[in-house]
């Protein structure tokens, strides 16, 4: 026990020591991610895209003249853990902001202590529409809402597929039910007759059940919004059954990311999906980016990681703009942010139910020949889409 | 009933039986271990996970069948249970302890530990083993070409679930013909008296521990082809055996395999007619209903039915 305490003392002697050593020439930044759980590989991206935006500026001078201290602690996707984690940066160490979270689960919890304790919350991947429709005054979101996330979709059904029924599939969580909800809304809105709407539990093995009555109901077009693994589950099974929409479609999230094709192979292709960012986009800073990102790490990132790279980099600026680093002057600075990034523009606005949110343009991406290409609107579009697609039985 | 009804219909029952075979491998090694040790092994999944690594490990690095690596899988499994259960969970049994079920909070951690060094060698990233078959499907269609309906069969979850029957058989052969499965079942039904016939009660426990490890490091083997894997896969299953093993009867083999298919189907029932949300509604609706209706299981219904003749 007396050794217990001996260290318990030596180690918290030895923090407070270090942490006046490099106070006055680093800021620390804690970001909250899931770092373990099934959330993990998305934690992952984004982690590893702070860390690049982290070198990025540090090299040209870091933020006015200190150096960006990054670390990260594993919230696992739970609700619970992110909100101890927030809650200790706020009232123990004192951090004047926010910035992480990735489950909009999380990130609710988050934007609740936040609010609390009257310290700004930049939300940078999560996307249910609550988060900024609660009145928060200290809760700024980065990247488009749910609601929004479907609107290239939407127009590209619209314009070419010109569908008369749908179906919906979608994973039982905040982002899941508000993404299906969004699109019941747009197809209402386009005339589209939803026959079928279903929830299922992430990591559901068998999907065969649900998707034989998807079968069945003989939908036009197939909408889907999963994560990662569901995503590639979904359409290897969707193969195996032989459903034969006119359309499959994912809503960003699962079907955005690289791995999604890695994993589903040939039943990856002519998949369309939402993205909030591509690799192909001219945005400043975007190109440089996503390199780099290659380089390290063999892969391109997907929006998640763009949005995480962008998120410190309008962290910068707000905290250069802000007239104290207290939370109140940062909150100030960031409402008035107007820039851009490699996300593109960002800028917080009070409309449509939603404060502080930034409204951006969403994308397409197919799945052709085994890459994600942008395929919509057509002034960004990399590729032709192509569309009608083959039956199961034509494939082979 | 019209012919897309029923399609579906058949086509939940086949997705439901493929499952059941699955689920069944599953809860049998649970169901081995808690008859003979009288205790729940929480770690049930994470061995299933290491299982589940093992194969993956073998296709990156070797190439080789998922499938195929069962046979490396399996005995490995085995000695790690062995391990586990000579220098981990039988000292604590010995241990006189506040809480009476110390080595079931034992099993607990020792999952833990398991999924955190998966984390640490693995990182936590989905893994797959992308097989070349891991869509082929067999059609109705194909074969019989005036079918009215179009059910599908797919490859890897067929072989999955033959190569678990196979398991299966040969394991209740085991425990049925050879002497070895014999002393295991004596000391299941009453270890003092096996004792007293001269069963190294010690060994067995020992020696069933492993035995049900590589039963699930097997299953783990049989899965990776159909779904995924990553560190924290484990809390899903211990549960899924948990349930497939009261539903069974504590330590019951055929009611691990009754209870598994009854609970594929059933899984698959509900995702078709109330919705694949309410899937794990089901689930534990099931296990509550057996603790409160059927205590013994499944296969205290036989029995009694035995004992009134």
């Amino acid at each position: 026990m007396r050794r217990l305490i001996l260290m318990a003392t030596l180690v918290f002697v030895l923090s407070v020591f270090t942490s006046n050593l490099f106070a006055a020439d680093t800021f620390d930044l804690v970001i909250p991610l899931p770092l373990t759980g099934k959330q993990a590989k998305f934690g992952e991206m984004m982690k590893r895209s702070y860390e690049i935006a982290a070198e990025d500026i540090n090299a040209k001078g870091g933020i006015k003249k200190k150096k960006l201290n990054l670390s990260f602690e594993d919230s696992g996707a739970k609700p619970e853990t992110a909100r101890a984690i927030v809650e200790n940066l706020i009232d123990t160490k004192k951090q004047p902001i926010i910035v992480g979270e990735y489950t909009s689960a999380c990130a609710k919890a988050v934007a609740a202590v936040a609010e609390e304790r009257k310290t700004p919350y930049l939300v940078v991947a999560s996307a249910d529409d609550d988060i900024t429709q609660k009145n928060y005054k200290y809760v700024f979101r980065q990247n488009p809402v749910n609601a929004h996330y479907s609107d290239g979709i939407i127009d590209f059904i619209r314009n070419v597929v010109k569908p008369k029924t749908m179906a919906i599939l979608f994973e039982s969580s905040a982002f899941g039910t508000s993404g299906a909800e969004a699109m019941v809304k747009d197809a209402e809105k386009a005339g589209i007759n939803v026959l079928l709407k279903e929830k299922y539990e992430a990591g559901s093995v068998d999907f065969k059940p649900l998707l034989s009555k998807v079968k069945a109901a003989q939908p036009d077009v197939l909408y889907m919004v999963s994560y990662v693994m569901d995503a590639s589950l979904l359409m290897k099974q969707i193969k195996e059954l032989r459903i034969d929409a006119k359309l499959f479609a994912g809503g960003a999230a699962g079907f955005a990311i690289p791995e999604f094709i890695d994993n589903a192979k040939d039943a990856a292709e002519y998949v369309i999906t939402a993205t909030l960012w591509t690799t192909q986009l001219k945005y400043p800073g975007a190109k440089e980016y996503a390199e780099k990102y290659k380089k390290k790490y063999g892969d391109y990132p997907s929006y998640h990681g763009a949005s995480a790279y962008s998120a410190l980099f309008v962290t910068k600026e707000a905290l250069e703009k802000a007239k104290d680093w207290t939370p109140d002057g940062i909150r100030a600075a960031l409402k008035a942010t107007n820039t851009m990034t490699a996300f593109g523009p960002v800028k917080f606005e009070d409309k449509e139910g939603y404060q502080n949110q930034n409204f951006s343009d969403t994308f397409v991406l197919q799945v052709i020949k085994g890459e994600h290409e942008t395929i919509w609107p057509e002034k960004y579009a990399s590729k032709k889409y192509l569309y009608p697609i083959p039956t199961w039985r034509e494939r082979r | 009933m019209t012919s897309p009804q029923l399609e579906v219909l058949l086509q939940t029952l086949i997705a439901g039986l493929l499952l059941g075979g699955l689920y069944a491998l599953i809860g049998i090694g649970m169901t081995l271990i808690m008859g003979v040790m009288k205790i729940i092994n929480l770690a049930h999944g994470e061995l299933m996970m290491v299982g589940m690594y093992i194969a993956y490990v073998l296709f990156s690095l070797f190439h080789i069948d998922p499938y195929l690596s069962i046979l490396i899988a399996a005995p490995v499994l085995f000695v790690l249970g062995i391990l586990l259960q000579k220098y981990l969970i039988n000292p604590v049994l010995k241990v006189e302890a506040i809480i009476p079920e110390n080595q079931v909070i034992l099993t607990v951690g020792i999952g833990m530990v398991l999924a955190n060094i998966a984390t640490i060698i693995f990182s936590s990233d989905y893994k797959t083993t992308p097989v070349e078959y891991a869509t082929k499907a067999w059609y109705l269609s194909d074969y019989w070409k005036a079918s009215p309906i179009e059910l599908s069969l797919s490859m890897p979850w067929s072989v999955s679930f033959c190569v678990a029957l196979i398991i299966t058989a040969a394991l209740w052969f085991f425990l049925a013909k050879t002497d070895m499965g014999k002393s295991i079942r004596a000391t299941a039904q009453d270890k003092d008296a096996a004792l007293l016939m001269g069963v190294n009660v010690e060994r067995m426990r020992v020696f069933t521990f492993g035995l049900g490890s590589a039963l699930v490091g097997s299953a783990g083997c049989l899965f990776i082809p159909i779904y995924y894997l990553y560190p924290d896969l484990g809390g899903q299953f211990t549960l899924i055996a948990f349930v497939i093993t009261i539903l069974g009867g504590l330590g019951s083999t055929v009611g691990a395999i009754v209870g598994g298919l009854i609970l594929g189907v059933f899984e698959s029932l509900t995702s078709t007619y109330v919705g694949m949300g309410w899937a794990p509604v089901g689930r534990f609706m099931i296990f509550v209903a057996a603790l409160i209706f059927v205590p013994g299981g499944i296969m205290s219904l036989f029995r009694k039915r035995r004992l009134e003749k």
